[in-house]
């Protein structure tokens, strides 16, 4: 039976952030994920690393969180962020003493910001509605959220963290009081495992209830839906808030070659079967259209929608657990509920889960009797590239190519480039949009990279193949193609993980009825699936 | 003095477009035909499944329709085989089966039979098409339908010709433009095919080739040969394309090809002009009549909504008049439903269009 000192569940920005804080602290440590990497609210969010901006007139402290933490990410994690800036911008329709509440809370918060005039701002982001009246700049940023998780997961892999995907807890062992192990189901393959630990960590976010239940104690959570667009290009050069109180569809966040626009907020029942309703969705393209004209009429790839798990004690003196801030709450249930050994971690935002997860492991050191201190603000989550391999992709690939294989897979793309080097045919690329070689496929797919991917979907998250305008129709059939050919799954395999991969791409286009991006999802069903084609039941939601 | 003056102006070169150009091309009219290019032929390769004969609407309509199409394909050198109630399964790019009426021959050969021995011939620097998935795929589904096709796997290599990964379509071009490539593939193809009864290739056997020529390099191989459809874009649908726009070219349509048209003139309840927005200036053609086949783009030619169509297929306004008593609409949505965009549905939608275009010769009196 495999054991550790500590068993973290849930494969999200916090649960990664704190099997690398452990393992650098030398705390043995594995983490389990009911999917892949993630799976919940990290992997179905804006991407938006907060200067504090958005937060600083009404609660100051988280404000001062998120600029903390949007300074580290871009030191120890650059790879991960597209550091673009953002503005505020100020609406003839919203209230103008918020702009100037906004600029003294901001001047009281230390985070950098210039006032500029509407002519200036258009001058930066020519997009901008002529109405503006000006606008405030910030150091928010783009993070690609599923290159952050890997790489914590990677750096604490090469310090002997181990993680599950796939990997779903049915059950939490107690004895004499406290926790001894958790049994998990491999959704995959279905078999059972048992690790024997001293510690459980619940980081689930919105699944932290049931997780939670299996122990037998309770964690309240409330889930609140939000929904987002990705939009098929970009329609600014930097994040775009709008300056009022924080509100359905104010953010436009630039992401690679698209931008997406968000969110709604609406209370739903649990994180699963979330659907965006067709009112929703107009909603934010109505609102988007009011900072940057145009957009209501934008082409959409697609809308998808996660759960913000807010922590929401029924009384607060019910609650035993020691409230870190506003933003998190960290909850200590040998103290609240006599479960030793137990502690679940929820709320908070992905700019502030490495704080999160300090917080955490500075209470398991405590409780484990280890003298550590957290180094996570300082150690990068990766090395640069070395020379060598930045020389040999210069030479076998186009320059665009070369860099987006170099800022994914950084000294691991030397095995790409390897690859390449022995087979020139690996060269062509699968997915046009995202430039990835049929050799990065292939390594994604294999068994020397420690996080292999397993469906298609998973190749995504690695590489973003799919997320462009074919949303996997062309290179989705090549992907299925590489797993088939590297003989990850025989051919009948090979065509169901296509299908559900489709399935789920068609999803998250069911609502379009017109337009450039209709036309795509006719052609992909027409090609696929011409008899089963995805009903659209806008407003049915699983609520 | 101005030869830019047509019986009936067809805009739109799809499977109704074109369909619609030779119905009214027969009748004896002075046609031209507006197309920007191959449209959903890049994505499509002309086969016509089982259900959308199964399609409520006139089955009388239909099959005229359907027999003048293939009599169209025949003469354009690409004819279909198949009918309504002679379904056969055809392989589908995942490996599957589909339930095929009507397809190009060399796309209805690609059934692995009852009988006899069947390879699937891959390209190695083809990445798009693998035959091992194919043939895994097909055995497997083929036992489950209860006939054993016996599908194998081979592979030939087009290396020396083409240097690094290959598209189709590259192969295809070749395929047309150079006598040496394709006997190199035949003599590649007869070495994968030895000890079969049939080979199944990825289309790729030319842009614009015509029956006879695969017929013969068919017997040159030495066995029965069959195409399998493929990612887009799709060489069977190139090659409709290309043997229709050559077919109707030969019988007198004038083809205007390669800009869209932007502008329909219409007034005093005519259209009696057609503008195309060719580079430098417009190109105006003159008509008598026009039958409108373009599809999604049909609505922002006509500038507004269409709310209905009379008997003669004419687009109405929301008041319930015509728009104009010339212009005959080749649509399928409002008379067949939502599922009127199959393949059998555009011909009958350009049959019928042509048809009412032709019948209203001179006589233009409001429905």
């Amino acid at each position: 039976m495999e054991s550790t000192q500590v068993v973290i569940i849930g494969g999200g920005a916090t649960g990664a952030g704190i099997l690398w804080d452990l393992s650098l602290r030398g705390i043995s440590a594995t983490l389990l994920e009911q999917g892949d990497i993630a799976n919940g609210a990290t992997g179905r969010c804006h991407g938006l690393l907060h200067s504090g901006g958005r937060y600083v007139v009404k609660d100051l402290d988280t404000a001062r969180g998120c600029l903390a933490e949007n300074r580290i990410l871009k030191a120890i994690a650059p790879h991960c962020v597209e550091d673009i800036g953002g503005l505020f911008v100020q609406c003839p329709q919203d209230d103008p003493a918020f702009f100037e509440k906004w600029w003294r809370a901001v001047g009281n918060a230390g985070i950098p910001s210039r006032r500029l005039t509407a002519d200036e701002a258009r001058e930066l982001e020519p997009n901008l509605s002529a109405d503006i009246l000006g606008a405030f700049t910030c150091p928010d940023a783009h993070v690609d959220v599923f290159r952050l998780v890997l790489a914590n997961i990677q750096a604490a892999q090469a310090r002997g963290g181990r993680f599950h995907p796939y990997s779903k807890v049915i059950s939490i062992r107690p004895e004499d009081g406290r926790v001894r192990g958790v049994r998990y189901r491999n959704i995959r393959t279905g078999d059972e495992e048992e690790i024997a630990c001293d510690m459980v960590i619940n980081a689930a976010g919105g699944w932290a209830q049931s997780v939670a239940a299996l122990a037998g104690v309770e964690v309240p959570v409330l889930c609140d839906k939000g929904t987002l667009l990705v939009l098929s290009h970009r329609a600014s050069n930097r994040v775009i808030n709008r300056c009022r109180a924080p509100a359905d569809g104010d953010i436009l966040v630039p992401a690679g070659p698209a931008c997406i626009l968000g969110t709604s907020s609406i209370n739903v029942s649990g994180p699963d079967g979330l659907v965006a309703s067709r009112a929703e969705i107009e909603n934010l393209l109505q609102l988007g259209d009011v900072m940057i004209p145009g957009l209501a009429t934008a082409r959409v790839l697609r809308a998808f929608c996660g759960v913000r798990a807010l922590y929401a004690p029924q009384e607060s003196s019910a609650v035993a657990g020691r409230e870190i801030s506003r933003g998190f709450a960290l909850i200590d249930h040998e103290t609240k509920d006599g479960a030793r050994g137990l502690i679940s971690i929820v709320g908070g935002k992905l700019t502030t889960y490495r704080r999160m997860a300090e917080a955490v492991c500075d209470c398991i050191s405590k409780k484990l009797g280890v003298e550590s201190e957290c180094a996570t603000d300082k150690v990068p989550l990766r090395s640069a590239i070395d020379r060598r391999t930045h020389r040999h992709a210069a030479r076998l690939l186009s320059q665009p190519v070369a860099a987006k294989l170099e800022i994914r897979l950084g000294r691991e793309a030397s095995r790409v480039i390897d690859a390449i080097e022995a087979r020139p045919e690996l060269a062509e690329l699968a997915c046009e949009c995202e430039l990835v070689t049929r050799a990065e496929l292939e390594y994604v797919l294999g068994n020397s990279t420690s996080l292999p991917a397993h469906t298609i979907a998973d190749i995504g998250r690695r590489t973003r193949l799919g997320f462009g305008p074919c949303q996997g129709t062309f290179c989705g059939y090549k992907a299925m193609l590489a797993g088939y050919e590297t003989g990850r799954w025989r051919a009948s395999q090979a065509a169901t993980e296509f299908s559900d991969y489709l399935r789920e791409r068609w999803k998250g286009q069911a609502f379009v009825q017109e337009g450039k991006q209709f036309e795509q999802l006719e052609l992909s069903q027409g090609l696929y699936d011409e008899d089963r084609p995805v009903s659209a039941h806008p407003g049915e939601e699983n609520e | 003095m101005n030869s830019h003056r047509f019986d009936v102006i067809v805009v739109g070169g799809g499977l109704s477009g074109l369909t619609a150009a030779g119905a009214a091309a027969r009748d004896g009219l002075k046609v031209a035909l507006a197309a920007t290019g191959p449209g959903s032929f890049v994505l499509g390769s002309g086969c016509m499944e089982e259900q959308e004969f199964a399609r409520p609407g006139d089955a009388i309509e239909m099959a005229e329709a359907i027999a003048f199409f293939r009599e169209m394909a025949q003469a354009a050198g690409c004819p279909f085989e198949g009918g309504p109630s002679e379904a056969r399964l055809l392989p589908t790019i995942l490996g599957d089966f589909e339930s095929v009426a009507l397809a190009p021959r060399f796309l209805w050969n690609a059934n692995p039979g009852t009988s006899g021995s069947t390879a699937i011939v891959g390209v190695k620097e083809l990445s798009t098409f693998d035959e091992n998935f194919m043939a895994e795929r097909l055995n497997e589904h083929a036992s489950r339908l209860g006939f054993n096709p016996a599908v194998r796997a081979r592979q030939i290599s087009l290396s020396p010709i083409f240097a690094g990964p290959i598209t189709t379509v590259r192969i295809a071009a070749r395929f047309d433009s150079d006598k040496g490539f394709r006997s190199e593939l035949l003599g590649a193809l007869r070495i994968a095919a030895s000890g079969f009864e049939r080979i199944l290739v990825p289309a790729m056997l030319g842009l614009n080739s015509s029956e006879e020529e695969l017929a013969q390099f068919e017997h040159a191989l030495g066995c029965s040969l069959g195409e399998l459809s493929t990612l887009p874009p799709s060489i069977a649908g190139l090659r409709l394309f290309h043997r229709f726009r050559g077919y109707l070219r030969e019988i007198g349509v004038e083809l205007f090809e390669g800009f869209p048209v932007v502008t329909l003139n219409i007034g005093d309840a005519l259209c009696t002009e057609v503008v195309i927005a060719s580079p430098g200036h417009p190109l105006i053609l003159r008509t008598e009549r026009v039958v409108l086949a373009a599809g999604q783009h049909t609505s922002e030619l006509l500038g507004r909504a269409c709310a209905g169509h009379d008997e003669q297929i004419r687009p109405l306004t929301s008041a319930g008049t015509v728009m104009a008593a010339n212009l005959f609409d080749a649509e399928t949505d409002s008379r067949d439903g939502p599922e009127g965009s199959g393949n059998a549905m555009q011909i009958c939608a350009g049959y019928r269009a042509a048809i009412a275009a032709a019948a209203t010769r001179g006589n233009y009196a409001a429905g």
